[in-house]
């Protein structure tokens, strides 16, 4: 069980979120550019510090005081795949493991990872790279999953299997899982319970998706929902 | 760029070499004869073995000393690094021979860390360990600002994932901070390398003997004139160019693989 209660203050605005998350779940962070889905996850990953506020994973206590990073039993995906240059992709995968074991295999053979394993990281496209941070993520086995738009900028193609591989792994290994998006499409998909929706560093609504769909809290929430 | 520009640039490029080249031409002035003799060429070779052996003494130190505070610097808060930077410029701003004086008062027999240390047998004028001091002294500072903007280029998005994955602070700096600053580090060292290993003024005050290269080149001058110092100064291009071309070498290596 998850349990954050984050205040970070930001020149523009405050955010001031509380959520909760059971074990095995899956939560959606959702709003517009700007309303603080990453501040918030930032904050649970450790990557910012809260100004005020707690986080409680279990009984573990990650904020405050601050657990460093390298405590945190947790896999954190963002935007940029974050893949050491000077490794291979072999060596990225197994960054965080003690030694290569079955499990790596498993991930190298369902992400589709054979024919990049010994190429430099710095030589593999966008997609690859995305493909290759999730296993390097998995490859530990976190509990809690993290997930800061880890699919933009892709083509819907790779979305959709990233999509796909991830809902596996969940449901193979139960991990928790928080996810931010400002795709509702892509939300429901990794979070189908629902979501949490933020607006200028508040939550505005929470619920299922049907409800955020039907009756909308806000203008913008109903923009945001609405097709293009 | 068309090949047009691209010849004329490349002119420009050859000029402004040709001019920072100019210099060397006064190795051909009419002087006479070079001087190789015994009597130049044994404290010449001497020479060459001090200023590598001792100026690579003092890399060592400067490398050990130098990275983990340049890694404490690169974490810093803004306020705090430009503390560190006026520091590090102090002994860069200094003039050699000021800085020569002032190392050669504080380190002498009258100083407290020169006396302090003399109860050990250690002389701290015109001696090795002088000749390391002061080279330790020179090179410092551009080899830590060097190494400080190197750590400054590693993304802290990078180390603070390697963190996430469960590394420890220093299991970070070795396996991402290091491997990734390694070449801005590689240049800092080559930069504080040819500093060193061409320091006159501060050495001359604080250890004329053992005699290094830049030195001996001052004792040829005076005792023979140019003849003598022109073969010293061959000599002295061709050890002391190496080591900082390699790394350059290296460098365009690693950013055309």
């Amino acid at each position: 069980m998850l349990k954050a209660h984050i205040i970070k203050k930001r020149r523009e605005m405050t955010v001031d979120v509380s959520l909760e998350l059971a074990s095995g779940d899956a939560l959606g962070l959702f709003g517009g550019s700007g309303a603080g889905k990453t501040t918030v996850l930032a904050c649970i990953a450790g990557i910012e510090e809260p100004d005020d506020g707690f986080v409680q994973l279990d009984d573990l206590r990650l904020f405050p005081p601050s657990l460093p990073l390298h405590q945190r039993p947790l896999g954190y995906l963002t935007q940029d795949a974050n893949l050491f240059p000077h490794l291979t992709v072999s060596e990225n995968v197994r960054f965080g493991v003690a030694e290569h074991n079955e499990w790596i295999e498993t991930l190298r053979e369902h992400l589709r990872l054979g024919p990049l394993w010994s190429a430099p990281a710095s030589r593999i496209s966008g997609g690859q790279a995305r493909r290759v941070s999730l296993a390097r993520m998995l490859a530990r086995k976190p509990p809690l999953v993290l997930l800061d738009e880890p699919f933009a900028g892709l083509d819907r193609q790779s979305v959709r299997e990233l999509i796909d591989d991830l809902v596996l792994w969940r449901q193979t290994l139960g991990f928790s899982m928080i996810a931010v998006d400002h795709q509702a499409e892509v939300l429901q998909r990794l979070c189908p319970r629902g979501a949490i929706v933020l607006e200028g560093g508040r939550v505005v609504q929470q619920g299922a998706w049907s409800d955020l769909y039907t009756a909308p809290a806000t203008p913008l929430l109903r923009s945001l929902l609405s097709p293009i | 760029m068309n090949t047009n520009r691209r010849w004329m640039a490349r002119a420009g490029a050859t000029f402004f070499a040709l001019a920072l080249l100019y210099p060397l031409t006064a190795l051909f002035a009419r002087i006479g004869g070079w001087q190789w003799s015994d009597n130049v060429r044994g404290p010449g070779v001497s020479s060459m073995r001090v200023s590598l052996l001792l100026t690579g003494c003092a890399m060592l130190i400067i490398l050990a000393i130098g990275t983990p505070m340049a890694a404490y610097i690169a974490h810093c808060r803004t306020r705090e690094r430009l503390l560190w930077q006026a520091v590090l410029l102090i002994p860069i701003l200094l003039p050699p021979l000021a800085l020569g004086i002032l190392l050669s008062l504080a380190f002498g027999p009258y100083g407290a860390v020169g006396a302090w240390l003399e109860r050990f047998g250690i002389v701290m004028t015109n001696s090795a360990p002088a000749f390391v001091c002061t080279q330790v002294y020179v090179g410092m500072g551009y080899y830590v600002l060097g190494a400080v903007a190197a750590f400054d280029a590693v993304p802290l998005a990078l180390q603070k994932q390697a963190a996430l994955l469960g590394l420890t602070p220093g299991k970070v700096f070795l396996r991402v901070t290091l491997p990734l600053s390694r070449l801005g580090l590689a240049v800092a060292l080559s930069i504080a390398w040819v500093r060193t290993f061409g320091e006159f003024g501060a050495v001359v005050v604080t250890a004329y003997y053992p005699s290094g290269m830049p030195v001996q080149l001052w004792v040829d001058l005076q005792s023979f004139g140019l003849p003598a110092v022109m073969p010293l100064l061959v000599v002295f291009l061709v050890v002391a160019l190496p080591l900082p071309w390699l790394v350059h070498v290296l460098a365009q290596r690693r950013s055309l693989a």
